[in-house]
């Protein structure tokens, strides 16, 4: 019962988010000055009577409120207009884009938790240990590691030199990739993955071992651990059922915010990679100003954030009996 | 009582450079302020040492970069002699350790100037990001109820929104707008563009330390001496300026080192995605200009890719390193 009230107010608070989040983002666009004259810029060819044309076509001759009211409506309507160049509509363009950035942000954020629980209580266990240090080594320089450099050393080492794996895009195209000679779809796709998806997961890997190492050590040195020890309970039940519940909380964090912001796609990883992403896309849109797109980008992603940080309230309460929802 | 806290220590195994021996000789020297304590426990933090180590040598390579370099900085006609002498698009050898670029640049020389806009990045954007930060975490934390809740609502929003998209937007806007390159300042050329990435990704990179701010002065206002101060009749500022700043300073120096790393990060990101100064060559520009050629010349993506990878890597180490020297809970 409470659950759903919960579920519910939360919806609404997120009403006046969106729409301040739309305001400001539509007023920093437009304040950047006439899309239309940014986009023919580089066509001399063009008469001032085709851009008012173009103008009255796109509604940007009316006044700033009245063409957010408009785009509000249609946004209300799920219709986020269509993009400044070729006229395709917005709709169409995320959501080719969205399943691909979605395959490949998902595989990464649980692949970096679920490497991250083993590595984290590992390294807290035997602080000061080899093992430790090179843990802790590793995540340090994967936090510094600029995930761009990485990727194109990547590209560098394993595709130019070794020949080993495909540099771009998400699948082979004219021809499929062969996979120890065998050439087959579902292979090919993976082969392309396989480096997006390293560097992804070490760049957010790196944050979720620090993070929960730091737990460890923490919850560790806890009277109620020391107890559950001394009474005989097996160490595995000791460190996964009652210190990993109570170290874990900052790593859900982290993964509802990550979750959240993988939609903006990694933009870096993306341009690297090739990748046909809304990273990808959305830093083409900004580089020629394409207004309609780069605002129903925005829009998707504050609401997919919104929405992951619910989930992650929800799922505190879930792990923790002692947080109640009401 | 010594062999009381003795005991407890060896109970939390906590700290490598708390041994037996250092218990006493930091007991003895009790009289020492609070940095000089940390500051011996900083020395003994060997990797928050090597950190301290690189950005030094840093310092000494942005200060000297018209030393150090061999050729000069662009628009200098002679950062281009490589290519005059024949030798563009070189591996890196003994005239040029990182090779030149297929332009005819020597990538020694150009990350050895580019060394000089790192620093810039760093201190310009901590400077910013450490300003919001302390005043809305010590407003939010100091004054609480309806100041709090609104200043950490619009800390959530910048919290919670993929800053890196919003920066991209406001650094393409900047580019167009962009008519005078520098701004003479004092004999200095400021990069005006670069300025302006500062500003933005400064903008963006406060909301998550001045919550740790504001978590921390709300602890402090619950302490006896700031209670008893208030009863005194102390003013608000008084107590912030005199009490709560100097208490959340340790705090506020570990947040600012880590500032340093990210704000390079990001600067080089921007860069990279072709957002950046067109008139300044930071090192994300260096690798952006030489993107194209990586199958080819490697070594000019390469080489500025690991200058900014080190230099963050050392803000980190040192950030980590104070970080555990300032820790009140690892100390006696």
């Amino acid at each position: 019962m409470g659950f759903v009230k919960y579920i519910i107010r939360r919806g609404i608070y997120m009403i006046p988010l969106i729409i301040g989040i739309s305001i400001v983002s539509f007023l920093v666009m437009y304040a950047a000055g006439d899309p239309i004259q940014i986009a023919t810029a580089g066509n001399p060819g063009i008469t001032e009577a085709q851009r008012d044309f173009l103008r009255h076509y796109y509604g940007l001759d009316t006044p700033i409120p009245a063409q957010y009211v408009r785009w509000l409506t249609h946004f209300l309507q799920g219709d986020f207009g269509q993009s400044l160049y070729g006229g395709r509509p917005v709709n169409e363009i995320i959501s080719f884009y969205l399943f691909e950035t979605l395959k490949l942000q998902l595989i990464s954020i649980f692949l970096a938790f679920f490497i991250s629980i083993p590595a984290g209580i590992y390294s807290a266990l035997k602080q000061r240990s080899a093992a430790d240090y090179t843990i802790s080594g590793i995540s340090i320089a994967g936090v510094s590691l600029p995930v761009f450099w990485f990727g194109i050393v990547l590209i560098i080492v394993l595709s130019y030199h070794m020949g080993l794996l495909p540099s771009a895009g998400a699948y082979g195209s004219p021809k499929l990739w062969p996979v120890f000679g065998i050439s087959d779809p579902t292979l090919d796709a993976l082969a392309h993955l396989v480096m997006p998806v390293t560097v992804l997961t070490l760049a957010s890997l790196a944050y979720n071992v620090r993070l929960l190492r730091a737990g460890m050590l923490e919850v560790l040195r806890q009277d109620y651990v020391m107890a559950a020890r001394a009474s005989g309970i097996s160490e595995r039940k000791v460190l996964y059922k009652y210190s990993l519940k109570n170290a874990i909380t900052p790593l859900i964090t982290l993964l509802g915010l990550s979750i959240g912001a993988s939609l903006a796609g990694a933009p870096l990883t993306e341009t690297v990679f090739s990748w046909p992403g809304l990273g990808r896309a959305y830093v083409n849109a900004v580089s020629k100003l394409d207004f309609p797109l780069i605002m129903g980008t925005t829009m998707i992603v504050a609401i997919m954030i919104l929405v992951a940080n619910i989930i992650t309230d929800l799922s505190y309460a879930w792990i923790d009996p002692r947080i109640h929802i009401d | 009582m010594l062999t009381l806290r003795r005991n407890r220590k060896n109970e939390t195994g906590n700290s490598a450079s708390l041994s037996g021996k250092d218990t006493d000789s930091e007991t003895k020297r009790r009289g020492a302020s609070q940095w000089a304590v940390a500051w011996r426990r900083f020395k003994k933090h060997k990797s928050g040492l090597f950190g301290l180590g690189m950005i030094v040598v840093l310092l000494i390579v942005a200060i000297f970069n018209t030393v150090i370099a061999p050729y000069p900085a662009r628009p200098a006609p002679d950062a281009l002699k490589p290519l005059y002498d024949g030798e563009a698009a070189q591996a890196p050898s003994w005239k040029h350790p990182f090779g030149t670029t297929r332009m005819g640049l020597d990538v020694f020389s150009e990350i050895v100037h580019g060394s000089v806009y790192t620093i810039y990045v760093a201190v310009a954007a901590t400077l910013i990001t450490t300003v919001l930060t302390v005043a809305v975490g010590i407003t939010a934390g100091y004054f609480g109820r309806y100041i709090d809740e609104l200043l950490m609502r619009i800390t959530e929003i910048f919290l919670v929104f993929p800053s890196l998209l919003l920066i991209l937007v406001f650094a393409r806007i900047f580019q167009l707008g962009n008519a005078e390159p520098f701004y003479s300042f004092l004999g200095i050329n400021i990069p005006i563009g670069l300025t302006m990435i500062i500003l933005i990704v400064s903008i963006f990179a406060w909301a998550g330390n001045a919550r740790v701010v504001r978590g921390e002065v709300l602890r402090l206002k619950e302490t006896e001496f700031i209670q008893a101060e208030k009863s005194l009749g102390a003013s608000s500022w008084w107590i912030m300026l005199k009490h709560v700043f100097p208490n959340v300073l340790p705090q506020i120096i570990v947040l600012a080192t880590l500032s340093m790393a990210s704000a390079v990060l990001v600067e080089a990101a921007v860069s990279f995605l072709g957002f950046g100064d067109p008139n300044t060559y930071t090192w994300g520009r260096l690798m952006e200009e030489s993107y194209s050629d990586m199958s080819t010349t490697w070594w000019s993506e390469v080489f500025p890719g690991l200058a900014v990878f080190l230099t963050v890597l050392a803000f980190n180490l040192f950030g980590d390193g104070i970080a555990d020297a300032l820790n009140p809970r690892l100390r006696e």
